[in-house]
Order: C-alpha cells, then sequence, then structure tokens
C-alpha cells in the first residue's frame, strides 16, 4: 500500500539521503583514526541461542561504507525514485544511526543485541498505555487517566500477587483494577459528561495518592506483601535458537507475547469488524452512528472499560514481568508518553507500536552511548526520545488527525 | 440525572475527607521513659519529625530514630518522634514540639528543609538538626547533617574491583546532582585506586569523573528503568553495580537476581537488612550512618557545657563512623583483600588517599 507522494517530496527525500551520507562524513570522521576498530558483539548469556562470533570492522571502512551506500540511493531516488520511498527513508536512517555507532564504540566493543533487546522491553509498557488511548480515543473518549490506571494495576498485582503467592490472580486483580479505573472514567465522562481532561486529571490524582498512601503504610512495612512471584521468560522452540532474533523477540514472558498479540488484536477488531466500524462510527460522527441505531453510549463503555483493561495489564507488567515489587510512582509518565506515541502512530495500534518501539530504541540508545562514555552530556542524551519524536513528528507523519468527535460527550436529543 | 450526579458528588467528597481524615492525623509515639542513671548529661528532651516515608521507612526515619533511641538508652534522655503523613504535617508537627517545649527538634531529609528553616529562625532559643542537609548561608541554631559519602564509595570501589570476574564494573544514577555524584566519584577513585595497587586494570563502565557524565536513568522512581539499565551493563560484561537511585536500584537488583553471575551494591542503608530478598546478591553496601549522626548531635545538646550551634554543620566520614561500607559478602573478596580495605581506610582518613571529591567539586564551579 504505497502512498503517492509528490514530485517535489520526492526530490527532497532524494537530496535528504544524499545529505545523510555526507553528513556521515563530515560528522564522524574526523576524530577517527585510520587503524581504529569496531567491535560489535551479539551474545547474551540470558539467551539459549546460538552463539555467534563478535563481528570487528575498521570504524573508518564502516563510516564509508555507509555514507556511500546512502550517497547511492539518494541518487537513484533523484534519477528514478523508490515506490517504496519510505521504507527506503528508515533503511537509510537505520544506516545513519550504524553509522553513529561504529563511531561512538571506535576502540570499544557494543552489544548490539542487547540494546535491542531492550529496546522491545522498553517499548512494552508505552505500548500497553497507547493501545489503551487508542481504544478510548476511538470512541471519541479521552483517556489521559492511562497513567494512574497503570499505577492502579501494578499496585494490586503486587499486592494480590503476594498475597495468594501466584501471579495468574496478581494478573487478573490487575486487570479488574484497570478495568474499574476505566469504567470510572466511563461514569463521568458519558453519564455526567464531566469534561474528559479534568475526569482523566481526577483519576491520576486519585490513583496516585490511594497506591502511594497503601504502599508506604503497608507494602514497605511488610515486604511479605510486596513480592510477589513473577512470569518466567519462554524460549520459543527454534524461533529461540536463532541468533539476534531469538534473544530480541522469542526469549520472553508471556506477558510480552501478550502484548505483541493485542497489536495485531486490536487492529483486525478496529479495523475488520462490525464492532471495529461501529467504534469508528461513534468516534467519528456520534449522531450519524445514533440514527443508523448504534447504542452509542454502550459502545464507549465497552471501548473505555477495555482501555482501562490494557492500562492495568501496562502496570502488571512492569511488576509481575519487569521488577517484582510495588513502588511509588514508579510508572514515571510511561502511561503519558503512551498517549504521545498513540497520536504518533495516528490513533492506530500498529502505529502505537512503532512509535512506542523508537521511544525504546532512544531510551536503550542513549543508556548504550552513556556506557560507552560518548562525550554527551546526559541531560542531552536523555533528550533523545523526545527530539526524536519532534523530528519524526513534523518531518514524516505530517498532521496527525484524532477522531472527529474526540472529547465531546454524546447528547441524545 | 442531576440528582444522582450530586449524590455522586457528595459521596465523593464525603470519601476523600475520611481519607483525608484518616491520613492527616500525626501519630505520636509514647515519649520513652529514660533508665534513671547518673551519666553526667542533662535530662534533654529530643524531638524527631519523619518525613512522608514514616518511621518503618528501613531507610532514612527508621536509622535516624535508631540514634535518638541510642540517645534514650545512653545518656539517659528523653525522646519521641512524630509521623508526618502528608506535607502539610511538617509544620504542625515541628509546631507541637515548639509548644511542648523539647530542647531539639530533629528533622527528617531535605523535604523538611523549608519548614525547618521556618520554624528555628522564628524561635531562635530552640535547638533544630536537619538530616542529610546543610544550609548556605547557615543558620545558627540549626545544625545540618551532612555526609562524606564519596569516602565510603571509595571503599566499596575498591571491594567491587576485586570482585569482578570480567573486569568490568558498573554504577549509574538517578540524576547527575552532586549528592549522587558522590557515591560515583568515590566509587570510581576505590577502582582506580584498586588497579595502581595491584596492576590490574578494571574498568568502570556508567561515570566518568574527568568528564562529569555518565548513566542516569533520569528519575528516582522508575524501577523498571532499573531493571532495563542493569541488563544492558551486564550485556556489556559488567559484574558489579551500584545503582544510585533510590528505590530504581531494586529494579536493578530484580535483573541480576533472575540473570545471576553479578552482585549488586546497595546505597544509604544495608541492603541485605532493608531488601532482604535480594541479600543472596548484595556485595556490599554504602551506608550513610544518621543514627551516628543523630547520637553525635543529641550527645552534644546534652552535655553540660552545650552553648549552641553557632550554625554549624556535621560531616559524617569514615573517621567518625558517620558513613561506611557494610559487611562484605562471604567469599566475595579475599581475606587479603578484607586487610587491605583497613589500611585503605587508614589512608582516607589520614588524608593520604584523595577521593576526588574536592577536585571533582572544584571543576563544577568552573
Amino acid at each position: 500500500m504505497h502512498e503517492e507522494i509528490s514530485i517535489r517530496k520526492a526530490r527532497a527525500l532524494g537530496i535528504a539521503f544524499i545529505i545523510f551520507g555526507f553528513a556521515v562524513l563530515a560528522l564522524f570522521l574526523p576524530g577517527t583514526a585510520a587503524d581504529q576498530t569496531t567491535t560489535f558483539t551479539f551474545n547474551l548469556s540470558s539467551s539459549e541461542a546460538i552463539e555467534i562470533p563478535p563481528l570487528t570492522v575498521g570504524t573508518r571502512m564502516a563510516l564509508y561504507f555507509t555514507a556511500l551506500l546512502s550517497v547511492a540511493l539518494g541518487m537513484w531516488q533523484l534519477a528514478k525514485g523508490f515506490k517504496r520511498v519510505y521504507l527506503v527513508l528508515t533503511f537509510v536512517s537505520l544506516l545513519f544511526v550504524l553509522a553513529f555507532l561504529a563511531w561512538a564504540a571506535k576502540g570499544k566493543s557494543m552489544n548490539l543485541t542487547g540494546m535491542l533487546q531492550s529496546t522491545l522491553l522498553r517499548a512494552i509498557p508505552i505500548t500497553l498505555a497507547g493501545l489503551s488511548g487508542v481504544l478510548c480515543e476511538r470512541s471519541a473518549v479521552i483517556n489521559i487517566g492511562i497513567e494512574g490506571m497503570m499505577l492502579a494495576g501494578a499496585f494490586v498485582s503486587a499486592l494480590v500477587g503476594s498475597v495468594t503467592q501466584s501471579y495468574w490472580w496478581g494478573l487478573l486483580a490487575a486487570l479488574l483494577a484497570g478495568g474499574l479505573f476505566g469504567a470510572l472514567l466511563a461514569v463521568l465522562a458519558i453519564r455526567y459528561k464531566v469534561d474528559q481532561i479534568i475526569a482523566g486529571t481526577a483519576i491520576n490524582i486519585l490513583a496516585t495518592g490511594l497506591t502511594s498512601y497503601f504502599s508506604s503504610r503497608y507494602l514497605q512495612v511488610h515486604q511479605e506483601l510486596n513480592h510477589p512471584p513473577t512470569f518466567q521468560p519462554i524460549s520459543i522452540p527454534l524461533l529461540g535458537n536463532i541468533p539476534i532474533l531469538g534473544p530480541i523477540f522469542f526469549n520472553h514472558t508471556l506477558l510480552v507475547y501478550v502484548t505483541l498479540i493485542l497489536v495485531v488484536l486490536i487492529h483486525i477488531i478496529l479495523f475488520y469488524t462490525r464492532w471495529g466500524l461501529r467504534t469508528r462510527a461513534v468516534g467519528e460522527h456520534p449522531r450519524a452512528a445514533d440514527t443508523l441505531g448504534i447504542n452509542v453510549f454502550k459502545v464507549r463503555y465497552v471501548n473505555v472499560i477495555a482501555g482501562g483493561i490494557v492500562a492495568g495489564l501496562g502496570g502488571a507488567y512492569l511488576v509481575l514481568s519487569s521488577v517484582a515489587r510495588f513502588d511509588e510512582l514508579m510508572t514515571a509518565g510511561k502511561g503519558f508518553i503512551g498517549l504521545a506515541a498513540m497520536i504518533f502512530g495516528k490513533w492506530t495500534p500498529f502505529g502505537a507500536f512503532g512509535a512506542s518501539m523508537i521511544f525504546g530504541f532512544a531510551d536503550s540508545l542513549q543508556t548504550k552511548l552513556a556506557i560507552l562514555s560518548v562525550p554527551i552530556p546526559s541531560q542531552f542524551l536523555l533528550m533523545a526520545p523526545y527530539l526524536v519524536t519532534m523530528i519524526v513528528l513534523a518531518g514524516v507523519v505530517g498532521q496527525a488527525n484524532p477522531p472527529a468527535a474526540d472529547g465531546q460527550p454524546y447528547e441524545k436529543e | 440525572m442531576r440528582k444522582h450526579f450530586l449524590a455522586f458528588v457528595s459521596l465523593l467528597i464525603l470519601v476523600s475527607m475520611v481519607l483525608t481524615a484518616c491520613g492527616g492525623k500525626a501519630t505520636e509515639a509514647p515519649a520513652t521513659e529514660a533508665p534513671t542513671q547518673e551519666s553526667g548529661y542533662r535530662h534533654i528532651k529530643v524531638g524527631m519529625v519523619t518525613d512522608m516515608g514514616g518511621i518503618d521507612d528501613k531507610s532514612f526515619n527508621a536509622t535516624s530514630w535508631k540514634g535518638v533511641e541510642r540517645a534514650i538508652q545512653e545518656l539517659g534522655i528523653e525522646g519521641s518522634y512524630l509521623e508526618s503523613q502528608q506535607q502539610t504535617d511538617y509544620a504542625t508537627n515541628i509546631t507541637q514540639y515548639i509548644n511542648q517545649k523539647v530542647d531539639l527538634i530533629i528533622t527528617v531529609g531535605f523535604l523538611l528543609a523549608d519548614d525547618t528553616a521556618a520554624a528555628a529562625k522564628e524561635h531562635p532559643d530552640i535547638n533544630f538538626a536537619i538530616v542529610d542537609f546543610a544550609y548556605d548561608p547557615p543558620i545558627d541554631n540549626v545544625r545540618g547533617l551532612t555526609f562524606s559519602i564519596d569516602q565510603a564509595g571509595f571503599l566499596a570501589g575498591y571491594v567491587a574491583a576485586a570482585a569482578t570476574k570480567t573486569g568490568k564494573v558498573a554504577t549509574f544514577g538517578g540524576i547527575n546532582i552532586p549528592p549522587v555524584a558522590a557515591f560515583m566519584v568515590g566509587f570510581e577513585s576505590g577502582v582506580n585506586y584498586y588497579n595502581e595497587k595491584h596492576g590490574t586494570s578494571v574498568e568502570v563502565l556508567g561515570w566518568n569523573t574527568a568528564e562529569n557524565n555518565g548513566v542516569f536513568v533520569g528519575n528516582f522512581e522508575s524501577t523498571d528503568d532499573g531493571r532495563r539499565t542493569a541488563e544492558e551493563f551486564m550485556s556489556e560484561g559488567a559484574d558489579v553495580i551500584m545503582p544510585v537511585a533510590g528505590p530504581v536500584g531494586l529494579g536493578s537488583a530484580e535483573a541480576v537476581k533472575q540473570h545471576g553471575d553479578a552482585w549488586i551494591i546497595g546505597v544509604d542503608t544495608d541492603w541485605t537488612v532493608s531488601a532482604s530478598e535480594y541479600k543472596d546478591i548484595i556485595l556490599t553496601s554504602v551506608l550513610k550512618n544518621m543514627d551516628v549522626a543523630v547520637f553525635d548531635t543529641i550527645k552534644m545538646v546534652a552535655s553540660p557545657d552545650f552553648e549552641g550551634f553557632h550554625g554549624e554543620t556535621y560531616v559524617g566520614t569514615l573517621e567518625n563512623g558517620g558513613v561506611g561500607i557494610a559487611p562484605v559478602a562471604a567469599g566475595a573478596v579475599s581475606d587479603d583483600v578484607l586487610k587491605e580495605l583497613e589500611d585503605v581506610k587508614a589512608g582516607i582518613i589520614s588524608g593520604e588517599i584523595d577521593t576526588g571529591w574536592s577536585s571533582y567539586l572544584a571543576s563544577l564551579s568552573n
């Protein structure tokens, strides 16, 4: 499904590729000595993948290679034009990142597999928050209470998981807690037509207050209430043994796989089922949907509660699949970043997932660069994810339109 | 419809009022009666105000209270505490002690800095001490209790360099601010000193004093970030990790516990006690001994010839026991190293060994 783009844009992209190529040479070549090498390693002790030897390349060679390839692709784009130019743009961006890494790790080694695995794992909670947002906003209810719903899910999963000593009960409780907060938002926004931003904020404050209070009163005092069992990684047979790809995609806990399946599932539901069509209709033009006999309120209730459940899952992931304990404010803004991912991804599940991956990548890249002690201050590195967002939003995504009725309460006449 | 809404809103208000009422009440500990004994110290009254962590936080408040308890036992003073459930309790609790006319009010943590300063200026006749904070310029009747944590970090770095098998040790912080960097600067210097002594080349990942740069997760809350960061360190071959980011480090501990083959160094308190589920993977902990500082302050006020703080600041060091490291995990390093550690400690106390902190601070102001 390639998009038609204007000749001007096509030319601009071609020139951009060439500039990328020259930028690699101009930025990274001057500080690189002729005999320096960069070593990429690929093995993780935690995985069952077949081990492969490290790859050592001359840093200059790598720079020349990536630069030439970008320039060549740019020239081809100017002369003939690629059919799927955005795919090529992604490829060129990756080349640029690769050249950057080769430069950053010159004279040292870096583990690429570890960085990419971390990218996916950092993206999971953000993806779940984004999916929660997609479900709610597609039916025209703005949900900025995702952060609070995740916190509630995290708290409850730690508590119930510890008491029952079962992650299944912990998970179930988290889904329930998320669903309840979803229902609260739904009642406030749909039935009482409270301003949705205010309702969402109220939920954030309520969840933060409740979880912090009970955490400092009980969970931090009685450690046995804050020590749930966790989901263990499952290596998928054969696939998990593939070098590089195995550890990145096929050696994770159940909750990670569930998240990836949810991305596909919600996409199918939204765009290929009757329910999805109704949801979108309610989000775009509730009056018309109502005229056709769709129960606008019911569609919104179900979607918002489902969104709450998905946010609860995000909280459960943080506790039951990552850190095995609850601490105050442990979501640390991931719910809000998820909302940004949703907008960035144009209110689609795959878009939200892709955006989350970019956030995750920027995060693990900045950690990696700091480990390699690249001379860029940490404050700037921490800005990287947001910088990337702005560039991609302005440059590639262009205008993103929310569902037309987003945020407006519906009143039956 | 409207009626329902009103009912709902009133219910919400009612619930929140009940919750606030539950939370707002400060819990008062029964004043512990001193065993009657002739100690030569004045029988003073000491009140401690906790921050929101509460008296059982296994960290700042609990450790500070330990100091008061010791003073009750050894000096025969009278001590009690008030727990703060929310920020508005700070001033209220301090006022309550002022009304009780206590001799010394100890406030725990920099969160109470503003309220403590305000109360101290209003009541110059009452003595105050604040844990882990110092005013600049100093207030005459307040003693700031601070810690040269770089000295303890140095020892931890020395132990880490001895314990590593891969030749790579790591540290990361929450945000790059001096109280956090102090741990990391000392740590790096300790590793370098070990290299110098033993001709090894153990590498420190995640912090570079010369460049004032390192790995920072950007917050003190996200345990998930702590886990991911630890995993990235391990994928680069580090097998000792010191997280200086509060609870974020517990996420790192979980990562190490799952993947094995690495150590965690705790900070502030002894993590084999405060995070006992990870005790098997704790190499040692870098300790801020707030109890020592608090006890020292009470002793000072209770002594018969006390004439006020005069804005003096307490600095916890290896010498006065204000900072230190917890016992090293059994079998992690050889007995020789443990013996050397005593020499290193003596060297830091005498000033022969430089932790690099003063030159780091000087480089910041340039």
